[in-house]
């Protein structure tokens, strides 16, 4: 797939719903997103009408994960009333641009009470052997 | 003169104790790298200041417009007329000066936490941390918002060394390396560059590499300087756009001998000059200084003027009268106007040396007198010339 410009070359109708929602670029086993404005009803590999940013969900070398927004036109995008698909507004909640959304702090909950689980577990299992 | 080299034997057996002493005390400083104790930003960029520092660089055309080891150096070759090579000739200037400006010498940023917002319940929503850039177009590097999600759920500002990391990754600059090179590193590395005296290499890559207020643009250059004060290879530096900083430093850490030991065996008197009125700026001594350095500016052109005369002297058509004056002042070396200025600078400099403030005063005297000796051979044979070719000795 030859790359098109950030700009977009993707055709939209005036007043078609818009998404703004990641699109699975990289290769097997290895993820990589760019997150894009275009009309809701195609399919993510269809020419975008923009790219605002990307993700990449792979720790680096020094644990973290990296995003880029472009956050001028995601505001001027959900100004204009674009939708956003849920991973998407999860990381843009995430990096303070929107409210934290709210299946965030539910896993956030799950994981806690995940590591909770595992930390009784654990410490039952130590209790058993001590005994 | 025997009395005078008497006089000069004694002085050396006086000095000889305090100079010892002086030594010792330096062995103990120079492992330790000096460093800016407060912000030197609006010294520096005091346009006083900067005019001494331009003065000091000096315009070498030639060192300025070398052959540099880079893809492009090839040349082009053009037909014009004289006025077309005139106009030519200011735009030269123009980017030489560009080419020399320095870098600036401000105080160490520090990195302060900053956080935007805490929120408990988003403890553990991830196992790792996000770093957010902001790729607005049109901002500048400095602008560029990055901000950090904690494990925790602490959403802060990112860290200086992380902003520069994201910067360089998203909008890279020319010549930065993402990973630190290993010359500035490693010590090992630096070290095998500053033995080899490859000051500007390293000085260059330093400035493209790092941020002036970063500690390490600080520290590396620290130690960069205090080799070259230890080597003593100042001509290596001088019209290039370290110059400025260099003197600037030693100015500031009280350690300006050498290089005025060094100015004044080239003869660069005015810019000895220059150097002690800058160290005396910077610490506030009481010495009348101001006057001195208006003196000799009106007795010589500024650098950019100076080359520009020197470009401009290959296009002239000389007179006759004109001509034999010229090629006595070539052959010497200086012009009347010059001597003047030298006369001016040597009792500065001489006042310096006799104050406390002057640290290797034996070296600096003997350097004073054999200047002072060369330049009345060269006054004699001036006015000796001058009076053969038949003009009246002013």
């Amino acid at each position: 797939m030859s790359l098109s410009p950030a700009s977009g070359i993707g055709r939209f109708y005036k007043h078609s719903a818009k998404i703004i929602r990641f699109v699975r670029l990289g290769c097997t086993n290895r993820p990589f997103y760019h997150i894009v404005v275009m009309e809701r009803r195609k399919n993510q590999h269809q020419p975008v009408i923009e790219q605002v940013g990307t993700y990449d969900p792979l720790p680096n070398e020094h644990n973290e994960r990296l995003v880029a927004l472009n956050t001028e036109r995601i505001r001027y995008w959900l100004g204009k009333g674009a939708h956003m698909s849920t991973p998407a507004a999860e990381l843009l909640g995430i990096s303070g641009i929107l409210p934290i959304h709210p299946r965030t702090y539910m896993t956030a909950w799950r994981n806690r009470q995940a590591a909770n689980a595992d930390q009784q577990r654990q410490e039952n299992a130590e209790g058993v052997a001590t005994q | 003169m025997s009395f005078l080299r008497y006089l000069r034997k004694i002085n050396t057996q006086l000095q000889l104790p305090t100079r010892l002493e002086r030594q010792f005390s330096n062995a103990g400083t120079k492992s330790a790298i000096l460093q800016y104790e407060k912000d030197p930003q609006p010294q520096f960029t005091d346009t006083e200041t900067q005019r001494l520092l331009q003065s000091m660089t000096q315009m070498q055309l030639d060192k300025v417009f070398r052959k540099r080891t880079v893809p492009d150096n090839d040349n082009e070759i053009k037909f014009m007329t004289t006025e077309q090579l005139e106009n030519e000739f200011v735009k030269m200037i123009e980017k030489a000066k560009h080419q020399l400006q320095m870098p600036p010498v401000v105080k160490v940023k520090q990195d302060t936490e900053r956080i935007i917002s805490k929120d408990p319940a988003l403890k553990d929503f991830q196992n790792t941390k996000f770093v957010f850039t902001d790729i607005t177009y049109g901002l500048r590097q400095s602008d560029r918002k990055v901000v950090v999600r904690d494990v925790d759920g602490t959403l802060s500002y990112a860290p200086l060394e992380t902003q520069k990391r994201m910067n360089q990754l998203y909008f890279p600059l020319k010549g930065r390396t993402f990973h630190t090179p290993r010359m500035f590193s490693e010590q090992e590395y630096l070290q095998r560059c500053l033995d080899d005296h490859k000051y500007e290499f390293v000085l260059d890559r330093l400035t493209v590499q790092y941020e002036p207020y970063e500690l390490d643009f600080h520290q590396i250059s620290a130690q960069v300087f205090q080799h070259l004060n230890e080597s003593k290879e100042f001509d290596q530096l001088r019209s290039t756009r370290h110059f400025g900083p260099m003197a600037f430093f030693y100015a500031w850490h009280h350690c300006i001998d050498d290089l005025l030991y060094d100015m004044i065996r080239r003869d660069y008197l005015q810019n000895a000059v220059e150097l002690i009125a800058l160290s005396y700026k910077l610490h506030n001594v009481p010495v009348e200084f101001r006057k001195t350095i208006s003196e000799l500016d009106a007795l010589q052109p500024t650098p950019e003027k100076r080359a520009l005369n020197q470009l401009l002297s290959s296009l002239k058509s000389k007179e006759e009268h004109e001509g034999i004056q010229q090629e006595i002042q070539t052959a010497i070396g200086k012009a009347e106007s010059d001597f003047a200025a030298d006369e001016i600078s040597l009792k500065f400099i001489e006042a310096y040396i006799a104050s406390e403030h002057a640290l290797k005063k034996v070296q600096l005297e003997l350097a004073v007198q054999t200047l002072k000796e060369i330049n009345l051979e060269k006054l004699q044979l001036y006015h000796g010339l001058k009076k053969a070719h038949g003009m009246h000795a002013s």
